[in-house]
């Protein structure tokens, strides 16, 4: 065994410093697989990442505000007067890494498959809302044809894919399409990479540089993507220099890295919140009628919006959060700017549990002799369930936490974890009170917005908030073309969901990154100036990335990360010290331990 | 290890028997236990249909939260899919499609569930597999050391050792030995890589790509055959104990053999049946992989998978997982009742 293994030790100890010498890998550690390289079917995030290396898409957006730019496909566009037809004029002289033109067409063709139904529509439909058809009358012009106003448009976050390799994919054949390189051959496309290495699932995607990309040239030569499920084994390897860069780490190995030399480690603002949600009256869909045992006085807004005044939104980010994100307040993170809206002065939660107490009071949710609060009819509130879900250690933190105020101002509470799955039946059944979850919000806030109309109950809406003014905003905002006005209502819809309450928003999210910066520089936040790295919409960190020593001032980038001193990676952090030295000790004081016992029986018998 | 070993209540044989009779009793032996684990094989595959069904959650709003955001995107996925259809119809083409070969296709990786399962399956045999011989030659060695000289110092050092790192939890010993061995530490540099099967830039199938996964494979390996140490030390030590106070031992020393022969062709070899079948069946469970070793050194083998076909829950992926990892223990069952009954013709009756 030892025999075959040196000359192992010896070829892979050689094998990667001189591939080093010839071409810059920069490598991720990636906390998932992708679960397709097929654009029509991946859902999980790292699947949207190996997509956007691939292709290119129609619009480009802004890091600073999100707004829809003209660095993609499109040079610019027009909509119609009635918003019904959209005509885009499309960049001339982009080419496939076949060498074929991408023209109009194939835009047009991408879309018309999402549009014709199937599985492309079960992933994409939603953005095409209302497009009846996409054409292109000439090479450089794509047409989309609306039956009524999307206000979403242009936005159209969909990978354009090569007419000329999928028109040979049936719609049939869409299902088991791999998209994945074939017989050594990349896979087709006109992004800044191409797949040139691995398969849905797999452990390791190799994409290798597109010398020619209309937008020039990556500065480094590889992207390599490599799976890491475990958190610490990540942080090691990227203290060990196996990989450069690694996503969605937690707050405390971000605090570890922090220290280390040669690694920049951060908590990236990404557009997504946490919330408290309450069952606001689950009904059946079918008849119309209440269904589950949620408690009576989570149906009252004055109740659940009084308790936005009972939680310490500081704390919670300190203690459950380890300081990594913002308060929260609205379902529309602030990095959306225009379309955010926050509470003002007075109105703004803020931990003042007197306050809530007194809003409580007068709603008629007064304390009777025993010190708990009951009903305006002198009822019991019962005991108010909180559940968390198992998957997330920061929700169970929060909700223990919500108990202990709840219970000071009167109301009993107790927290239960479920696990996933469970916990979204338990919903569906309206068989609870009050959880902690979270959302991810898209560039455009149409999706996020939709959760909370009656359309959704049944559907993704998780509150059973069902309110007509809210419903008829929604439907108003959706075919807005003005983006000002649309952005008019959609804060008046947030602030409706703020004084209804269905959910207390608690934190802005961040996701944890650290990277070698020794070795990398010129990464671009998205959103600016504090936001992540990488995983973004769009691909502008992989176009800006080059080695460090050859950083300069990233061509004028302001907002590019800087390469920073390296550092020989060393010792071992104090926790693992410890570990290794209570293993060691474990194993000889318990050899020593059961060695004794032997010897104690043994002497007893002989 | 809940499947049972080879009938030990079985009555002796009508002895002496002519050698055609053995044989044709044999072949009936061995018929009627081939025809008991495809038996076996088929209520397995019922089960593993309706036990993932009940299993609470929905795939299409496990995989399309925040992405299918619109009633009409998730009836499409469900209709795509076939998760529309009465359960019964789904059953009925669940079994059509494993008889004809198909195992389906998986829900979270838009693939063929026998192409998954044959790019996983490698993996796990390398991990779990080597892992298992290493323990089961390295344990067994242990066992019959310390049994021979029993509360000698070997013995209570190899007993104490090998239960200490039993007890040990598998994903800290290997977080330890990343820690150690793959970062480096002090004086010490980090030789091994700190996860995953092989290098991206070398081809597995080269001679280079070989060792540069042997080499992937030494700390994974290295964890789980501690942990998996004591189960063979421990049993052997206790078979071969049991054996020590025989009279035939007394008569082999009276001969004038050697120790080491008295230990090696006498003793070893009658203590070593209860092992065998251990060792038999752990060869089973080496399909069903190890999670939490191969969550913390990335390897992409069937216990990961299977975590996360769970968390779908992928319903196609993890009935061909089940299938695969009841069809290997089934399967080393049945090897160990007819190497069991090969060897000892009692058992056959």
């Amino acid at each position: 065994m030892v025999g075959c293994l040196a000359p192992g030790l010896a070829l892979a100890v050689g094998g990667p410093a001189n591939a080093a010498d010839e071409k810059v890998t920069f490598t991720v550690a990636l906390r998932n697989e992708v679960d397709s390289f097929n654009p029509f079917l991946g859902i999980l995030v790292p699947s949207f990442e190996a997509w956007a290396l691939t292709y290119d898409y129609m619009i480009g957006y802004d890091n600073a505000d999100m707004e829809p730019t003209k660095t993609g496909l499109a040079t610019d566009w027009e909509p119609s007067e009635d918003g019904l037809t959209w005509t885009f004029d499309i960049r001339d002289g982009v080419k496939w890494s076949d060498g074929e033109d991408l023209t109009a067409a194939d835009i047009a063709y991408t879309y018309s498959r999402i549009i014709d139904g199937g599985p492309e529509a079960s992933t994409w439909g939603s953005y095409l809302t209302e497009v009846e058809s996409a054409t292109a009358p000439d090479a450089q012009t794509v047409v989309l044809e609306l039956k009524k106003p999307n206000a979403s448009l242009p936005l159209l976050p969909i990978p354009i894919v090569p007419e000329h390799i999928w028109k040979n994919v049936s719609e049939k054949a869409v299902k088991t399409y791999t998209a994945e390189p074939k017989n050594g051959k990349p896979v087709v496309g006109s992004g800044p990479f191409r797949l040139v290495e691995g398969t849905a699932g797999g452990s390791t995607y190799r994409f290798e540089a597109n010398p020619d990309y209309w937008k020039g040239a990556p500065h480094i030569d590889e992207v390599v993507f490599r799976v890491y499920k475990a958190d610490d084994p990540a942080a090691q390897a990227l203290i060990k220099g196996e990989v450069d860069f690694v996503e969605n780490l937690p707050a405390v190995q971000i605090a570890a890295l922090k220290d280390k030399p040669g690694i920049t480690a951060l908590n990236g603002a990404s557009p997504g919140f946490e919330e408290i949600a309450f069952n606001t009256g689950a009904v059946d869909t079918e008849t119309g009628k209440p269904m589950g045992d949620g408690k009576p006085a989570l149906k009252d807004p004055a109740f659940r919006h009084a308790l936005g005044y009972a939680i310490d939104y500081d704390a919670i980010l300190d203690r459950v959060y380890q300081g990594a994100g913002e308060v929260g307040q609205t379902i529309i993170p602030p990095a959306y700017q225009d379309f955010h809206w926050a509470p003002s002065g007075d109105d703004a939660f803020s931990y003042d549990p007197e306050r809530a107490g007194q809003m409580l009071d007068d709603a008629g949710y007064t304390k009777g002799d025993d010190g708990l609060r009951t009903m305006p009819n002198g009822d019991p509130i019962g005991t108010i369930r909180l559940y968390a879900r198992s998957e997330s250690p920061t929700s169970l933190d929060t909700m223990n936490f919500f108990k202990e105020w709840l219970v000071d101002l009167g109301i009993k509470a107790e927290v239960k974890a479920y696990e996933d799955n469970n916990l979204t039946s338990i919903i569906l059944e309206g068989n609870y009170d009050a959880f902690a979850w979270g959302w991810f919000v898209e560039p455009d806030p149409g999706s996020m917005l939709s959760y909370m109309t009656c359309g959704q109950l049944g559907g993704w809406s998780d509150s059973w908030y069902c309110d007509k003014e809210y419903d008829a905003m929604y439907a108003q905002q959706a075919t807005e073309m003005d983006r000002e006005a649309r952005a008019e209502i959609v804060k008046k819809m947030q602030q409706k969901l703020y004084e209804d309450s269905p959910y207390l928003v608690t934190m802005y999210d961040v996701i944890g990154e650290a990277f070698r910066s020794d070795k990398f520089a010129c990464l671009q936040p998205q959103p600016e100036p504090d936001g992540v790295l990488i995983m973004q919409y769009g691909v502008s960190s992989y176009l800006s990335i080059r080695p460090a020593e050859d950083a300069g001032d990233c061509d004028g980038l302001t907002s590019g990360t800087e390469a920073t001193a390296g550092g020989s990676s060393e010792g071992l952090s104090t926790g693992a010290m410890i570990g290794i030295g209570v293993a060691a000790g474990v194993v000889v004081v318990g050899g020593a331990v059961v060695a004794m016992r032997r010897r104690r029986t043994v002497g007893d018998r002989e | 290890m809940a499947l049972t070993a080879p009938d030990p209540t079985a009555v002796a044989a009508v002895a002496g028997g002519e050698d055609r009779r053995r044989r044709s009793g044999y072949a009936r032996y061995a018929g009627a236990k081939i025809a008991g684990s495809l038996g076996s094989l088929a209520f397995m595959l019922v089960v593993g249909f309706f036990l993932f069904r009940v299993l609470p959650g929905d795939p299409a709003r496990t995989m399309g939260r925040g992405r299918l955001s619109s009633p009409e995107q998730l009836e499409e996925f469900n209709k795509l899919y076939g998760l529309n259809q009465p359960l019964g119809q789904q059953f009925v083409t669940f079994i059509k499609n494993t008889l004809q070969g198909d195992l389906g296709y998986s829900l979270l990786y838009h693939r063929d569930v026998s192409g998954i399962l044959a790019e996983r399956m490698w993996p796990t045999l390398l991990l779990v597999g080597s892992s298992t011989v290493l323990a089961a030659v390295i344990g067994v060695w242990m066992g019959i050391r310390a049994a021979w000289r029993k509360g000698g110092p070997f013995d209570r050092f190899s007993t104490g050792s090998s239960l200490t790192l039993y007890s040990m939890p598998e994903w800290w010993l290997g977080l330890v030995l990343i820690a150690v061995f793959a970062v480096g530490m002090g004086p010490l540099p980090g030789l091994f890589p700190t996860g995953s099967l092989h290098s991206p830039d070398v081809d597995p199938s080269s001679l280079e790509g070989v060792l540069d996964t042997l080499w992937h494979l030494v700390l994974p390996v290295v964890t789980l055959t501690l942990a998996y140490l004591a189960d063979f030390a421990l049993i052997m030590r206790g078979s071969l104990l049991d054996e020590i106070g025989s009279d035939y031992l007394t008569t082999a020393k009276a001969k004038g053999l050697r120790d080491v022969d008295v230990r090696n062709r006498h003793a070893v070899p009658n203590a070593l049946l209860p092992t065998a079948t251990v060792v038999a069946l752990s060869f089973g469970f080496i399909v069903g992989g190890a999670i939490t070793v191969e969550t913390i050194f990335s390897i992409p083998g069937l216990g990961l998978l299977t975590y996360e076909a769970l968390q779908v829950p992928d319903y196609w992926l993890l009935q061909g997982v089940y299938l695969v990892s009841s069809a290997g223990v089934i399967f080393a069952n049945l090897l160990a009742n007819l190497a069991y009954a090969w060897l000892d013709p009692r058992v056959r009756t």
